[in-house]
């Protein structure tokens, strides 16, 4: 009793039936990635009209999100709630900037937002009443980025055309740190998402240099080199790897093994302006649980989504106009690109919770609280079997294509026994092919002569138009011959009967002697040319 | 060393082992366990002298016992035996000394685990024939039912439950209270009695029906008993025996409640509550069993669909396209799994409420009945000499591929895309099948039968095996290859890229083969098989074609004449001279030069010609089912059917011979004399060392496999000298074929004596030259008298000749 199971697999009598496969290859479009289809699905709004290239993008890290763009002179304030609806003015507006707005922050809590300006001034706005509660004042070239860390809610990062990086204690508007040894424009900063006191800056020097406020000398504890003036540089989520973009590439680099480069994307034509992270579902498991991906826009209008766990790019989309930055909210249900010509994209996915965590969010106060991530599921799982009819296949499952064979008239009343209603309705779809390939099917039922017999007088000028046409056909004459001598036999009473067939004899009648005449004359020749063929043989 | 195979397996009902893992399959001698998961044999029982007829695996008395392996059978070699078939291992041996056409023990079915204790005598009731008192009585009622103590190991006396005219199935209910027969129109019932006496008084119930009963079941927990009859209809009836099993008294009660009760549906005053009909079967019902949980009837039938109907509700679901009548459905103790058995030697496993075909016990699939207008035209087997498979025709136009040394079925190629309905007018035959030397290319024929002669349809196919399974491909279909003449043979030249077949419409093709390799991800090679050539010759219908083993001549038989060719210019080489009678069997015998021709008809021969004299060495007067001759040597072996006269007398019943000759010497090296040789087949099989176990340290250089007319085979050594001597030691009496091994030379003597009919046509002269020349008269009339064709034939061959000559005058 030592037998091990065998894997069950069912197989069936009924044979497939063995058919070559086709010599040309069936183009056939690719199947949609879900990953694709979960890009695809950010339903896109347009939010048009902001005057100039849209410089910046923020959202706020408390629900419901609102997300703050930076546009000329102005900084607007959106409720992606709001947007889904349609409705694409902005909720809010803060004007009172001197110059073109460079870079935007909200503070962890989403109650302050940062923004720096080109005239060299970083001021921190209550996000509520829009009023700015600091000014910081100590760059003296235009900002070109200003930061809030991730977990520290007293002190700013801010750096600018003058190539130095300001760590500031914000209530106290004070400079904390002058960070110098960068060559040129810094024109980029992120936050460690693990650690308060690290940071890194991307400059046009080519450089990425890593910070810690606790070292004393002020000197960065790394620097890696982009090889192309750096645009953005991000932290990914886990803390141990930053992005780096710069010309028309983006750049992965393993910060804890000493600034090894991981990996080089270069999807992108043109210079690749703005990169965030974004979060997908991830494959072959559930719907709930999710992966990071490298969201990057760049001046050639792409929108590519880079799996850096896989180094590919898994989605790419097109938009009509050059990209300026690129913003993904915490909740994974908004995404906003800002074009060059004052335009942006706001795309919104549908959720189930879409009201009720946000609502409840803003109006108990409480501070948000992450949902814990779906479990992906599992065939262990009691849900995994309530998945329904209307599951989407995941990537890694096998999909069995039936192809629905399309059944003819004459096919289905051939399956249900109905032969001479086959037989008609085949004569009348006037395709002789298909009408010989009836006829040898009712020969092998043993059924022709009595659908012949059972024809009425139209149906049978039918079958003796069709016999008029075809029966000299040399391809089918052996068939056809034999029934339309048959066919005379058995139903010389109807025929003699009706003058309409009668006129259909006649035919018949003119075309084999049509036939006969051409065998005779190909006989006569045959005559001639065997002898002189069978002397020159012998030769 | 000797191997049998392609028995059947459905002979008789098989039975589940009590963990469902096993399947026991009574096959004629033995019974077969086969593992329910991998459909494979693992053991087999053997020790019966006679087909095996019941198997009955001993229920488990408690669910511990469940891993016991026991089990009883009864042959009609007059045993009952019981075995522990896990080991496997005989433990006990019952002979009562009669044939036992069907057992049933109901008995254990009741027994209460605590009775384990006390003793009890286990009952069986047995389906025998009454052998003694055959001269006395009147041959009508020698089938007796008969009561049989297994723990006493005799039958109990004097008791004889009933009597009918032929064997009968017992069936027994699942609750082990009763078990009934059919007998035309009646059902008898009979309650097992409790377990007092062993003489104890058995009663019995009778139920009427109008059509004649072709199976029942019984419901496992009420009284329902189902039967299904001839015309496809489903009886129920509920309440049997309400009264006569009773009580006591159950006589006066009947009369009392007649006057009363009416009972819808029930003939006749039976004793049943009410009877109600169900009609879906169109042809008789063979299969019928209640699930385990009585709320659903299994049946089937003869259009091979199990139907599954709710019992409250009559609904009904379906298993179509089986493609053959069904025989028997067992339920399992694992509740998802069943078994049924079909005619055509399956037995597919069933997952049960979902009704998928979960395995397929495959045995060698029946010759299929042709119409009378194909007969002769080959039994259609093919051997596939490397591998030791078989490839035979089956009737769902399929060709199946069994392995001989494995005995079990490989695999099955659609000929034809149509669907099988058994019971159908056959419309479509295939007609040849014809594999290549090494197996991986394969040649049909088919012929799709015309309708008052419009529609006729003959088409040749050629397949390609994948690269390393037996999955064959379609690669060519040649419609009409001879116009509308049938073909008459289909043979591969030995390289495999040259098929010729020959037709009765007077011509042969040659098809040659352009494979272009298709150098894609993997090696995929594409054939195509193209007409090369086509010859005739006097437009005589050509019956037989043969390619000789370097394959640089083809033979053709022209009805009487043999044509050889060059295969590869189309040219006649030479003609062989005349035969009496159409030869329908040409086999150039191995490396040697020489050619075998078995003609058939009122003057059947079997006749050798020489290649290097051309000319007749030697022949004799012989009706040949069939030749086959062993690649690299020059021996071949000859199915030869005897004459039903001497068959009668000097062979027993058996009504056909093997014969081993060397090519060149006329007396039969052996001579073995078979069964059932109609339709039989011959081939030999070259040796795998792996396959085959040594026989004296030695292992055989070629194998001879001979399949009877009912597809049973048996693969043995031709040289081997002791022969005769294994087959014996292997247990006689195999009751389809035996072989009565003659070891060749010495006793060539005696046989001699006693077939005076094989040696009427001793050639008188060695051969008799045959030359065609440039002057064809001359030779026409050269050799013995005997030989000289009729004068009719002559006649024209003469003019004819002259006439060649003429038009080479003109030249």
């Amino acid at each position: 009793m030592t037998e091990i199971r065998a894997e069950e697999e069912t197989s069936t009598i009924s044979k497939t039936f063995l058919i070559k496969p086709k010599l040309k290859s069936k183009p056939r479009t690719l199947p949609q990635t879900p990953e694709s289809k979960y890009w695809s699905s950010f339903k896109s709004t347009r939010v048009p009209n902001l005057v100039s290239s849209i410089s910046s993008l923020s959202f706020s890290p408390s629900p419901p999100h609102p997300f703050a763009a930076a546009y000329s002179a102005s900084v607007s304030l959106f409720s992606p709630l709001s947007l889904s609806d349609g409705d694409v003015s902005p909720s809010s507006t803060i004007s009172s900037f001197s110059d073109v707005v460079s870079s935007l922050s909200f503070r962890s809590d989403g109650l302050l937002l940062a923004a720096s300006d080109l005239s060299g001034l970083v001021q921190v706005f209550d996000v509520k009443t829009r009023t700015p509660l600091r000014r910081l004042r100590s760059h003296t070239r235009p900002v070109r980025f200003v930061k809030y860390p991730v977990l520290d809610k007293l002190h700013l990062l801010s750096g600018g055309d003058d190539a130095v990086v300001k760590f500031w204690d914000v209530a106290g508007e004070n400079v904390v740190l002058d960070l110098m040894g960068h060559k040129d424009y810094v024109r980029c900063a992120d936050c460690s998402p693990v650690s308060s006191d690290l940071f890194v800056t991307g400059s046009y020097d080519h450089t990425v240099k890593v910070w810690d406020v606790r070292v004393e000398n002020s000197t960065s504890i790394l620097e890696v080199n982009h090889g192309k003036p750096v645009e953005d540089v991000i932290y990914l989520p886990s803390g141990g790897l930053i992005a780096t973009a710069g010309g028309n590439s983006v750049k992965i680099w393993d910060l804890i093994g000493g600034g090894k480069i991981v990996h080089s994307m270069e999807s992108h034509n043109k210079t690749v302006t703005s990169i965030c992270v974004g979060r997908t579902r991830k494959e072959n498991c559930g719907d709930e649980s999710m992966e990071d991906r490298i969201l990057s826009v760049g001046l050639d209008g792409y929108m590519k989504v880079f799996d850096y766990g896989n180094m590919k790019v898994t989605h790419s989309m097109r938009f009509p106009a050059p990209l300026m930055s690129v913003s993904f909210s915490p909740d994974c249900k908004t995404r906003v690109i800002g074009t060059s010509n004052g335009i942006i994209f706001a795309g919104r996915r549908k959720g189930k919770e879409n009201g009720e965590s946000g609502g409840r969010g803003n109006v108990l106060g409480f501070e948000s609280i992450s949902e814990p991530e779906r479990r992906v599921l599992r065939p262990t799982y009691f849900r995994y079997f309530h998945r329904g009819q209307s599951e989407k296949p995941a990537e890694g499952d096998y999909l069995v294509m039936r192809n629905k064979i399309k059944l003819a008239e004459h096919d289905k009343l051939l399956k249900k026994f109905r032969h001479k209603d086959a037989l008609v309705s085949v004569l009348s779809k006037n395709n002789r092919e298909n009408v010989v390939a009836v006829m040898e099917e009712l020969v092998t039922r043993k059924k022709l002569l009595k659908c012949v017999s059972n024809l009425d007088t139209d149906e049978l000028g039918l079958l003796l138009m069709f016999l008029s046409k075809n029966a000299t056909m040399p391809r089918y004459s052996s068939l056809l011959m034999g029934l339309t001598k048959k066919v005379i036999e058995t139903r010389a009473e109807d025929i003699r009967s009706s003058d309409a067939l009668k006129g259909q004899i006649r035919n018949l009648k003119r075309s084999i002697e049509e036939e006969l005449r051409i065998q005779h004359s190909l006989q006569e020749i045959q005559g001639i040319i065997s002898p002189l063929l069978r002397i020159a043989g012998r030769r | 060393m000797m191997m049998r195979g392609g028995r059947s397996l459905v002979s008789s009902p098989p039975a589940f082992s009590n963990d469902a893992k096993k399947l026991l399959v009574c096959t004629s001698n033995t019974v077969s366990v086969f593992s329910t998961a991998t459909g494979l044999q693992i053991t087999s029982l053997e020790g019966h002298t006679a087909l095996v007829t019941s198997v009955v695996v001993v229920p488990p008395s408690s669910p511990a016992a469940k891993v016991l392996c026991y089990c009883w059978t009864a042959s009609l070699d007059g045993t009952i035996r019981y075995w522990d078939f896990s080991v496997p291992e005989l433990m006990k041996t019952i002979d009562i000394r009669v044939p036992i056409f069907n057992m049933v023990i109901p008995s254990f079915l009741d027994i209460p685990a605590e009775d384990k204790g006390k003793h009890r005598d286990l009952f069986a009731y047995v389906f025998t024939e009454d052998t003694k008192e055959t001269q006395e009585k009147t041959k009508a009622l020698r089938r007796q039912i008969r009561k049989c103590n297994l723990s006493k190991s005799r039958l109990v006396g004097r008791l004889i439950l009933g009597e009918t005219k032929k064997p009968e199935v017992l069936t027994v209910s699942p609750s082990g209270k009763f078990f009934g027969i059919r007998n035309k129109c009646k059902l008898r019932i009979w309650k097992v009695p409790d377990q007092g006496s062993e003489h104890a008084a058995v009663r019995k119930i009778t139920l009427h029906h109008t059509k004649k009963i072709t199976v029942i079941a019984f419901h496992p927990t009420q009284r329902v008993i189902a039967a299904g009859d001839v015309t496809g209809r489903i009886l129920t009836w509920r309440g049997f025996g309400n009264i006569a099993f009773a009580g006591n008294n159950g006589v006066e009660k009947q009369k009392l409640i007649n006057i009363q009760e009416d009972k819808p549906g029930v003939r006749d005053n039976d004793d049943a509550d009410s009877c109600t009909t169900w009609h879906w079967h169109s042809a008789e019902v063979n299969v019928l069993s209640f699930s385990s949980d009585g709320a659903y009837l299994y049946s089937g039938g003869k259009e091979g669909v199990l139907v599954v109907w709710q019992l409250d509700t009559g609904k009904k679901k379906f298993l179509p396209r089986i493609g053959s009548p069904l025989l028997y459905f067992i339920d399992s103790p694992d509740p998802t799994l069943s078994a049924i058995s079909c005619a055509d030697n399956q037995i597919h496993l069933l997952k049960m409420p979902s009704m998928g075909i979960l395995k397929t016990i495959s045995g060698i699939k029946t010759p299929c009945c042709c119409p009378e207008m194909c007969k002769g035209l080959g039994n259609g087997i093919a051997f596939d000499q490397t591998a030791g498979l078989v490839a035979l025709r089956t009737e769902n136009y399929c060709i199946q591929f069994y392995s001989l040394f494995d005995d079990r079925g490989i695999s099955e190629v659609q000929v034809c895309e149509r669907n099988h309905q058994p019971g159908d007018d056959v419309t479509v035959i295939v007609t040849a099948v014809a594999l290549s030397v090494d197996g991986s290319l394969m040649s049909t024929s088919e012929v799709k039968l015309a309708e008052e002669g419009i529609g006729g349809l003959v088409c040749l196919k050629f397949w390609q095996a994948g690269s390393q399974n037996k999955e064959f491909s379609l690669s060519t279909i040649v419609y009409e290859p001879h116009r509308d003449a049938g073909i008459s043979a289909v043979t591969f030249h030995p390289s495999g890229n040259m098929v010729v077949s020959s037709s009765f419409g007077g011509d042969f093709k040659i098809w040659r083969c352009n494979n272009d390799i298709i150098q894609s991800d993997q090696m995929h090679q594409n054939f195509s098989w193209t007409c090369h050539a086509v010859g005739s010759y006097k437009k005589r219908p050509m019956t037989a074609a043969a390619f000789s083993a370097d394959g640089s001549v083809l033979a053709v038989a022209a009805e009487t004449l043999i044509t050889l060719w060059n295969p590869y210019k189309n040219v006649l080489l030479a003609v062989l001279g005349d035969t009496l009678t159409p030869i329908v069997n040409l086999s150039f015998l191995g490396k040697s030069d020489n050619l075998a021709a078995a003609s058939c008809g009122s003057n059947p021969q079997l006749s050798v010609w020489s290649m290097s004299k051309l000319s007749l060495s030697w022949s004799y007067k012989l009706r040949i089912e069939a030749v086959a001759s062993a690649v690299d040597s020059s021996s071949f072996a000859a199915l030869a059917l005897l004459p039903e006269s001497s068959s009668e007398t000097t062979f027993k019943g058996r009504d056909g011979v093997i014969l081993l000759y060397n090519a060149t010497n006329p007396v039969p090296t052996a001579i073995w004399s078979v069964k059932k040789a109609m339709g039989g087949a011959l081939g030999f099989l070259q040796v795998n060392p792996s396959s085959v176990e040594e026989v004296d340290g030695k292992t055989p250089e070629v194998l001879l496999a001979y399949m009877n007319g009912d597809h049973e085979y048996v693969v043995f050594d031709p040289y081997c000298k002791d022969a005769h001597e294994v087959s014996i030691s292997q247990k006689e009496g195999l009751s389809a074929l035996e072989l009565k091994g003659q070891g060749g030379q010495y006793g060539y003597a005696s046989i001699y004596g006693e077939l005076p009919e094989f040696s009427e046509k001793r050639p008188e002269t060695p051969w008799v030259p045959s030359f065609p020349s440039e002057r064809p008269w001359e030779t026409i009339f050269s050799g013995s008298s005997h030989n000289l064709p009729p004068l009719t034939n002559l006649c024209s061959a003469f003019l004819e000749s002259l006439l060649e000559k003429r038009t080479a005058a003109v030249e």
